[in-house]
């Protein structure tokens, strides 16, 4: 006679341990990342994070594949700064911000998650710090992921910082200036997502605010002959003229503002954004 | 790790809800007028209409907001200073019948499973138990925009319960469903609360629905507490019957003069609509003699009786006189 059996659980009591805020915090970061870039989701929402990761990571594995395979013959002229390889993933980040980031807190508002999170061990602030840990660690791939892997690639290839020492100020300075990138622009586009119930709209206003005072600025400065530090307010290009700042370099487009007045724009920036966040959920109904 | 939420059921001295001068105020509006209240084991019905406080009492009983005045005790717990320590221990399904469309119903529930704080592989059999209890054991894997609005109002109840609470707070869940999912509806409840010792509190307009299942009643009207106790306590085994008077030239008052006598003898007395009065006592036959008596006394001519039990709509009706 066979020792098979059917057991019927049914419905049963859990008297185990409850993880709290922490797992509250970690639990909603985590499917959050995970939908954004659209894993556990239908093929077509899977579609726009795969062609921006492509985009994102093309130019490094191109310089990274030209150093193996024509290094040599090279000498390291086309081989650009570590600092340089975030601007080579600027659009794929800018479509990433205006696209994808949204996503991450519209969607709740509309299909009724954000009241039911609210049932739960979380509160407003905690959601709120579950959404930056899912939209900061996702743009991050995007805008840290290419830097890290030519740094890598250089690395193997003997092309790399001389000695450790180096190799980890590299890397520190990597993700400096790569969180700060990454900081501003999820701010900016969690301040506009924030604003409305409707995805497209936030798109739009993400690209407007980013795109527009960008524009604008650029062309008082350029044009105008306007001051300088003007290029203070421009969201978009901001962080990455911190970028060469960070590794010891002017660069091009912000020579005569100072390092500290871009480093307190920056942080000036998201500041604003995550106000602007925390004073929209404060007043957002839950129930 | 949160503990410290005490089950009623497993401790008689805590009350499941424990309110005392719950006053919330909206600038000039007073969404609850000092409110005492307490909540004992069981399904509880939270009635009122549209305005009466409900939905601001569920959200304080949830922490969501602060009081006013007054205090409140959920579980044993302050929700203002121990919210998320209480929310661990709360399921809660709310009115709107919204959901993430192209999320599959077992990977909903888990996920709030989870968020509720159980391990990762306790949420996935628990998601998967509790759907099965509410019958959607089969289309657990089916997206949540691809269900019907019965199968969804049950996918919100698997989601209340999937993290064994201790309580569960239910706001209108039979709202959009026929009679034959309503019916299907309440019996889940009355299955979640008999058979797996949660507690409900269920939030409806509907009157009959709550004197169906629950236990105890939270009656509010314009902010104010019109009744708070069991059921039984409440419109206790009163009967009463149903009188329509027919209209004669010769006696035009007849059907408020009836009333005023029977009043007058103590007995609760509905006359809203027209020549029809309901008389509720505490025994029919006391009832049924004194309708007899008050007709004859008064001259009216009698058009039918049916016998009828109190009813929970009669609490309102005396509140607002």
């Amino acid at each position: 006679m066979s020792d098979a059996r059917i057991l019927d659980r049914g419905y049963r009591r859990y008297e185990g341990r409850r993880s709290g805020v922490t797992g509250a915090v970690r639990s909603v970061a985590w499917h959050t990342a995970r939908s954004i870039l659209g894993i556990g989701r239908s093929g077509r929402h899977k579609v726009f994070p795969i062609i921006v990761l492509v985009i994102a990571f093309l130019p490094a594995l191109g310089f990274l594949a030209l150093t193996i395979l024509i290094g040599d013959l090279l000498q390291g002229e086309l081989r650009p700064d570590y600092w340089e390889m975030f601007g080579f993933s600027f659009f794929p980040t800018l479509l990433f911000t205006a696209l994808v980031t949204p996503e991450a807190i519209v969607r709740d508002r509309s299909n009724g998650m954000f009241p039911i999170y609210l049932s739960t061990p979380l509160t407003r602030p905690t959601y709120l710090v579950a959404k930056v840990i899912a939209v900061l660690g996702t743009m991050a791939i995007i805008v840290l992921g290419p830097p890290l892997l030519a740094l890598i690639g250089y690395t193997f290839q003997n092309l790399g910082p001389d000695g450790l020492a180096n190799w980890v100020w590299v890397l520190v300075r990597l993700l400096g200036a790569g969180l700060v990138i990454a900081g501003l622009y999820t701010s900016v586009s969690m301040a506009a997502a924030s604003l409305t119930r409707r995805r497209a709209f936030a798109s739009v206003a993400v690209i407007l605010l980013l795109l527009g005072l960008s524009i604008a600025t650029n062309l008082l400065v350029e044009t105008a002959d306007a001051n300088t530090n003007l290029l203070l307010l421009d969201p978009l290009g901001l962080p990455l003229g911190m970028a060469p700042r960070v590794f010891g370099e002017t660069g091009d487009e912000y020579t005569g503002v100072s390092t500290l007045a871009m480093a307190s724009a920056c942080a000036g920036w998201i500041t604003g954004g995550a106000v602007v966040v925390a004073a929209r959920y404060r007043k957002l109904a839950a129930v | 790790m949160t503990t410290g939420a005490r089950s009623p059921r497993d401790d008689g001295v805590v009350h499941v809800i424990e309110a005392s001068g719950l006053t919330m105020q909206f600038g000039s509006q007073r969404a609850l007028d000092a409110v005492d209240l307490q909540v004992h084991s069981g399904i509880t019905g939270l009635v009122g209409a549209n305005g009466a406080g409900k939905t601001t009492f569920m959200s304080i009983a949830l922490g969501l907001r602060p009081a006013t005045a007054g205090t409140i005790r959920v579980l044993g717990l302050d929700p203002r200073t121990q919210g998320h320590e209480l929310r661990a221990h709360l399921g809660y399904g709310p009115e709107r019948n919204q959901f993430p469309d192209d999320m599959r119903a077992s990977d909903y529930v888990k996920h709030l499973a989870e968020v509720r704080g159980l391990p990762r592989d306790e949420a996935r059999g628990r998601a998967s138990d509790a759907l099965w209890l509410v019958g959607l054991g089969e289309e657990r894997f089916r997206p949540l925009g691809t269900m019907s609005t019965g199968q969804r109002q049950r996918v919100k109840l698997a989601q209340a319960v999937a993290a064994a609470p201790s309580l569960v707070l239910l706001d209108e869940p039979t709202d959009g469903l026929d009679p034959v999912q309503r019916e299907e509806m309440l019996a889940l409840i009355r299955q979640i609360s008999r058979e797996y010792g949660i507690d409900v509190l269920l939030s409806s307009h509907l009157l009959e629905e709550v004197e169906r299942i629950c236990d105890q009643v939270i009656a509010l009207d314009a902010g104010r507490l019109v009744a708070n106790g069991r059921l039984v306590d409440l419109i206790g085994a009163d009967e009463g019957v149903v009188v329509e008077l027919v209209e004669v030239p010769d006696r035009p008052r007849a059907a408020e003069a009836v009333a005023a006598r029977l009043r007058a003898r103590g007995l609760h007395v509905r006359d809203d609509v027209g020549s029809r009065l309901e008389v509720i006592g505490p025994d029919a036959g006391l009832v049924a003699d004194a309708v007899r008596d008050a007709i004859a006394d008064e001259g009216a001519r009698l058009g039918r009786v049916v016998r009828r039990r109190r009813r929970l709509e009669d609490l309102f009706a005396g509140a607002s006189r």
